[in-house]
């Protein structure tokens, strides 16, 4: 009567418990996104498979996200895709728009993003301040291929930007 | 030993329920509480004592994004990332509507979509702040869950001739 059961019923209880702190994990805190385009050349390459460890927990109610953070957020035209770009100015900052000869302050609750590439990139300079919140989380590192392994660095282009 | 053992597995199975609460507040649908006259009469706002209605957020909506004219919808404030904004969804992307109170028609641009309260007189939406981006609702309000005399679904409702999709 023991027979099969109780050792089938114990592994699936533990792959339904694994699933579920994965998933948990995957929605709140971390998850790993592979990345397309070479708008972030050469911070992350695509040609290589690049694949980049997102943390979500800057988005917690401090929104611990600081200028020259790369971060993936949700495309302002297109809500099915995902984006990765540079944050370059938070609310209230001034910024100097390449483009054009003209210096514009983000308003309340956006934020200004580029690609480390601009000559393939298409971000705030041709769509504008995006709402904080599309953002979803912050690239802390590259996990993949090995020899890439490491921490994505915070950088900012000089001279731009006059924080608030 | 035995309390020991009774102990752990009390431990094991609350964190399960917790993850499972997790999981379908993050993905299935979620419970939140409103506050503010903006949706008037469609929601009471918060009185003194009590912290109004509360209502049943569906979240699977977002995997599509199927949205459609009338939809009760719940999104981050664009001018405030913390906050969250229950408003009535009254334009999707590429329609053409028009702006109340004035002969305007504008379009809505591509992947945003314009919200309004029911209550124009004290809400403060697209109205103000313009077409918001899709990609800043968070889902869709169903059901009201509470007080007992308000439980039911929450219907999809439209102004009349404001839009003319092309």
């Amino acid at each position: 009567m023991a027979g099969p059961w109780p050792l089938l019923r114990s592994i699936l209880r533990n792959c339904v418990a694994g699933t579920l702190v994965g998933v948990t994990v995957n929605d709140r805190y971390a998850s790993v996104v592979t990345v397309r385009g070479t708008s972030m050349n050469p911070t992350l390459e695509p040609q290589q498979g690049d694949r980049a460890l997102v943390s979500r927990l800057c988005l917690d109610a401090r929104y611990g996200l600081s200028r020259g953070d790369v971060v993936v957020f949700r495309s302002p035209t297109e809500h099915r895709s995902l984006v990765v770009k540079r944050l370059i100015a938070l609310p209230g900052d001034w910024i100097q728009v390449p483009a054009a000869q003209e210096i514009r302050q983000i308003p309340v609750g956006h934020c200004w993003v580029e690609g480390d590439n601009p000559d393939v990139s298409w971000d705030s300079r041709s769509y504008g301040p995006i709402p904080l919140g599309l953002m979803q989380g912050r690239v802390t590192h590259i996990v993949w291929p090995p020899n890439r392994i490491g921490p994505v660095e915070r950088k900012m282009p000089e001279g731009r930007v006059m924080q608030q | 030993m035995g309390t020991r053992n009774h102990l752990w597995l009390a431990a094991k199975r609350t964190l399960t329920w917790y993850l499972v609460g997790f999981t379908i507040s993050d993905r299935y649908a979620t419970v939140v509480s409103v506050t503010g006259d903006s949706m008037h009469p469609t929601f009471t706002a918060a009185s003194s004592s009590l912290r109004g209605d509360v209502v049943l957020a569906e979240r699977s909506c977002l995997q599509k994004y199927q949205f459609s004219h009338g939809d009760v919808v719940l999104f981050k404030c664009p001018s405030d990332h913390r906050e969250l904004f229950v408003k009535r969804l009254i334009a999707l992307p590429g329609e053409w509507m028009q702006l109340p109170g004035t002969p305007d028609i504008i379009k809505i641009p591509e992947g945003h979509c314009w919200v309004e309260g029911d209550n124009a007189a004290c809400s403060w939406d697209s109205r103000s702040f313009g077409p918001i981006p899709l990609g800043l609702i968070k889902g869709r309000v169903t059901h009201v869950i509470w007080p007992p005399s308000k439980i039911g679904r929450v219907d999809t409702k439209m102004p009349e001739n404001r839009i003319s999709p092309l």
